[in-house]
């Protein structure tokens, strides 16, 4: 269908004023639970300014305690739902990458999709928890359990935290200033280059939105996107109003400069770009020996749809006497379509291996080939699952007819 | 579904994470499912686990113990009274109590104590009784003092003895790591390369020549040296590195193998008395002057020996207590057995080797309420407050990004450290010397390889081809092998009971780091 876009806010006050952007998307949540729309919302439910954990409910209490936006909480909720609620009518904000990895599963079969309402959330990138505590603590100088609140807007990360004397402040500095010195956006993140969720029922945010107006830009990508809304303006949950061609304008411009930032990033952190493939094995070998099979890298990538049944794991057994495993080889291999570069694999990695980056190298190249981008479009057949490759029609001919 | 947040038994780093609880459409009604989520705001593991880490839905799936008297299914009340009845009619010096520190809180501790002291019995055994008995009291800290993690990022030259960290404690690898990226010297004793890498210089010592450590000095000086005591740690061991560590003017950080090991060290092993080490009181249930055995959350039959070996020891015991969350192998001899609950849902909280005060996030107090039943019957809170006395947290409540465990200043003296000579053997014929590397599955009654590493030379020998195993014990359990760059007459195991012939604790604790065995081909 052809997207359409609004400014939407909720009608009650106190979600409004809980909510980021004037509540919507808790608005939709509660209204579709209510009205037994969805069996289930998953949400992630803020313990701290640095932490919050996944809940599965049908309260739509919590669902109300549960508003407002975290950076510090890079999850991926794609598995989550497919181990807790597979079956269930669910309701699931997602940034791009969690929208991206449930519909490689469900692409899989491992997700009903039409179960699915994703409610897309407009994404400039998380910041890991301890690392943003740091900061705090480090370059703003707070006693980062003070910090009540921390938002990011106009390029700044932004704390607002109590004095000494009770007094609500803030303080802000320049996320690309934090990035020089290594302390922003997780790494994954920074390269990213799909910052509004164009994958999901509904594509939310701020962008776009007038500036001072508690409201959120709404991009409605799918029927189910469309009855999602529905649903919640029948109950008088929300109020919508057309977005003007300037907001949609300005979304289009934050969004590619957001894209065009990434793609700088993906340029300083390819590390292996201009390596001979000597010092490239070298790099594999170095790095990749260190595992130690746990298996978190399996477990945690939104992807991944074999389960019990992974292939990988017939090779996850440090018996393997080679330096690079074959575990982490056929992992590589199995992922090169699918990968969506989320970095969890990474993030989880006990022995630190920087996994994104080796994944990215072969992964990258292979989706360019196939023409593929995994995660951005339910109709497209995962190629590793077609019987034929697709390669573009310019790439070069065979070794044969070159002959 | 229930997110609890928690930490990992698998050993002193007791990582953080998250368990999620939460029923499915196969699961009978009532049935919970656990999976396991990454906590990355935990300081000590950033939300990383190793492979144990990992496996941890699955070590909380197994059987529960039920509350037992002699074999019949009683109510827990009656199941307490009964035990301490029990009990009490033995004399103090025929009851023991054992409790390797895996899965135990510190409110747990100071009540099993409590317990102890209740009955009147000096034999008391956390795991580490046989290194403190024999130190002297002024260097015992060492032993019980931990490190943050960010001063071992800091360092400028470390010194891992006889530590694989992938291994180990696969949680400080990246540790160390860092602290090579931020220019550290990193030096790795041991008896066979790394293979995964880990430092950039190795120094090979010959595991029958342990002594010979003391020429490294030079090497050595001025560093942070990391390595390990279990309850397997040879006295030997310990007194070398004690000097080493004085003589070169250099810090010494001692990991261990239980997730509360420092809360044990400071609140049940450190006072002045003399205690019943693990080995003294299995040597004294053998000769009848220990009857009554009250052993917490262990299963000694898993980590000690094979389990027939100490099956049949405590089968002699008059006395058997068991509280534990999960059925062992021990279960079916124990008279009395009382059900606590998994660590995950337990109130009450940990130290970690780093010294920081962990509050798990379960609500449940059943282990505690048990201990306190034999005891001194104290509710939680008044429990708490004494753990935190000890601690010299009279106020605070301290989280967990803050260093809460006091660093005891050490005094050691090496002309007061115990004389204990390993003797070099000699090897012949197909003898090999055992290098044993220890995991947290080990610890946790799991056995999670089934291979060791041997040498080219080795296999040449010993007529293997790939696809043959190697046969151990009476029930000839077969063992995998991998071929790897090690000393000829070197096989590297991650079991220390892996061995030919039948092992029993005596064995363990006379063996220390290097036993011989003798390996055959299935």
């Amino acid at each position: 269908m052809e997207p359409r876009y609004y400014l939407a806010w909720a009608t009650d006050e106190a979600i409004r004023a809980r909510g980021a952007n004037g509540g919507f998307v808790t608005a939709l949540l509660v209204s579709a639970l209510e009205t037994d729309f969805i069996d289930l919302a998953l949400v992630v439910m803020k313990k701290s300014v640095y932490e919050g954990v996944p809940v599965l409910t049908d309260d739509p209490e919590l669902v109300k305690e549960s508003a407002g936006s975290l950076h510090g909480v890079p999850w991926n909720l794609a598995k989550i739902l497919l181990e807790c609620a597979p079956d269930k009518r669910v309701g699931v904000p997602t940034k791009p990458c969690d929208a991206r990895g449930i519909i490689e599963l469900a692409k899989r079969r491992q997700i009903t999709l039409d179960n699915v309402y994703l409610i897309g959330l407009n994404c400039g990138g998380t910041l890991h928890p301890l690392r943003m505590r740091e900061v705090a603590a480090e370059l703003y100088g707070l006693d980062p359990d003070t910090v009540q609140k921390e938002e990011i807007t106009g390029g700044k990360l932004i704390f607002r935290y109590e004095d000494e004397g009770g007094a609500t402040r803030e303080k802000g500095l320049r996320i690309d200033e934090l990035e020089q010195e290594g302390r922003g956006r997780r790494d994954a993140c920074k390269t990213c280059t799909t910052k509004i969720p164009v994958m999901a029922d509904l594509a939310c945010g701020n962008w776009g939105v007038p500036k001072g107006e508690q409201k959120t830009f709404v991009e409605v990508l799918t029927e189910k996107g469309v009855a999602i809304l529905e649903n919640a303006l029948n109950k008088g949950a929300i109020a919508v109003e057309d977005a003007t061609e300037q907001g949609i304008a300005l979304r289009t411009k934050i969004e590619r400069a957001m894209q065009e930032l990434a793609a700088r990033w993906k340029d300083e952190l390819d590390l292996l770009r201009d390596k001979s493939p000597s010092e490239r094995l070298a790099f594999y070998t170095e790095q990749l020996q260190r595992c130690i099979h746990c298996g978190a890298c399996r477990a945690v990538c939104p992807v991944c749809a074999c389960d019990e049944d992974a292939k990988c794991l017939d090779l996850n057994d440090e018996q393997d006497a080679y330096a690079i495993s074959l575990y982490n080889l056929l992992r590589i291999l199995h992922l090169m379509d699918s990968c969506i570069h989320c970095g969890q694999c990474e993030e989880v990695c006990p022995v630190d291996i920087p996994l994104t980056l080796i994944q990215r190298r072969f992964s990258e190249r292979m989706q360019a080939h196939l023409d593929y981008e995994p995660g951005m479009d339910v109709t497209e057949t995962p190629p590793y699952q077609e019987t034929k490759l697709r390669w573009p029609a310019d790439a070069k001919t065979s070794a044969f007819e070159e002959a | 579904m229930r997110t609890i947040t928690t930490n990992c038994p698998g050993c002193c780093i007791a990582c953080g994470l998250y368990l999620l609880e939460f029923s499915t459409p196969e699961l009978p009604a009532g049935e919970l499912k656990l999976s396991l989520a990454h906590r990355k705001l935990a300081p000590m593991n950033e939300g990383k686990l190793c492979k144990f880490g990992m496996h941890l839905p699955t070590f909380y799936g197994r059987e529960p113990l039920p509350t037992l008297v002699d074999g019949a299914e009683t109510e827990q009340e009656e199941a307490v009274s009964e035990a301490k009845a029990r009990l009490e009619r033995l004399k103090p010096d025929e009851i023991a109590f054992v409790a390797l520190p895996s899965t135990i809180t510190n409110e747990e501790i100071v009540s099993f104590v409590s317990g102890a002291k209740a009955c009147g019995s000096a034999n008391l055994c956390f795991g580490f009784e046989q290194i403190i008995n024999a130190l002297p009291e002024d260097a015992r800290s060492v032993l019980i003092n931990g490190l943050p993690f960010y001063e071992i990022e800091a360092a400028s030259k470390i010194v891992l003895f006889l530590l694989d960290p992938y291994v180990h404690y696969p949680l400080l690898a990246r540790r160390i790591l860092k602290a090579r990226e931020n220019g550290a010297q990193v030096i790795d004793i041991a008896f066979a390369h790394n293979w995964r890498g880990i430092a950039a210089e190795t120094v090979l010592i010959d595991p029958l020549d342990l002594g010979s450590v003391q020429e490294l000095r030079d090497t050595v000086a001025n560093s942070l040296i990391i390595g390990e005591v279990t309850p397997y740690t040879s006295l030997a061991l310990i007194s070398l590195l004690l000097r080493l560590a004085a003589e070169t003017a250099s810090q010494l950080f001692l990991l261990k193998p239980f997730a509360n090991s420092t809360g044990a060290l400071l609140l049940g092993s450190s006072g002045a008395e003399r205690r019943g080490d693990l080995f003294e009181i299995l040597d004294s249930i053998e000769n009848g002057t220990i009857k009554g055995l009250y052993l917490l959350e262990t299963d000694l039959s898993a980590v000690l020996s094979n389990a027939a070996a100490v099956k049949q020891t405590l089968s002699q015991l008059d006395v058997l207590i068991e509280q534990n969350a999960f059925r062992t192998q021990l279960s079916e001899l124990a008279h009395v057995t009382l059900q606590s609950e998994p660590f995950y849902r337990k109130r009450g909280t940990i130290l970690n080797i780093e010294g920081r005060l962990l509050a798990l996030g379960g609500e449940s107090t059943n282990g505690l309420r048990i201990l306190e039943q034999l005891g001194s019957n104290r509710a939680f809170a008044e429990v708490h407050a004494a753990v935190k006395h000890v601690l010299g947290l009279e106020i605070a409540e301290p989280t967990e990004f803050e260093i809460a465990a006091p660093r005891i200043e050490a005094m050691v003296d090496v002309t007061t450290l115990p004389q204990v000579e390993e003797k070099p053997g000699a090897l012949d014929g197909e003898q090999y010397v055992l290098w044993y590397k220890t995991n947290p599955f080990f610890w946790a009654g799991i056995r999670d390889k089934g291979f060791v590493e041997i040498s080219p030379a080795a296999m040449q020998a010993l007529g293997l081809f790939v696809g043959d195993a190697l046969i151990e014990g009476e029930h000839e359990e077969k063992n995998g092998f991998k071929v790897v760059a090690v000393p000829e007459k070197l096989i590297v195991s991650e079991d220390p009971l892996w061995m030919h012939s039948r092992v029993q604790w005596r064995d363990v604790k006379k063996g220390g780091t290097v036993r011989k065995v003798l390996v055959k081909r299935a």
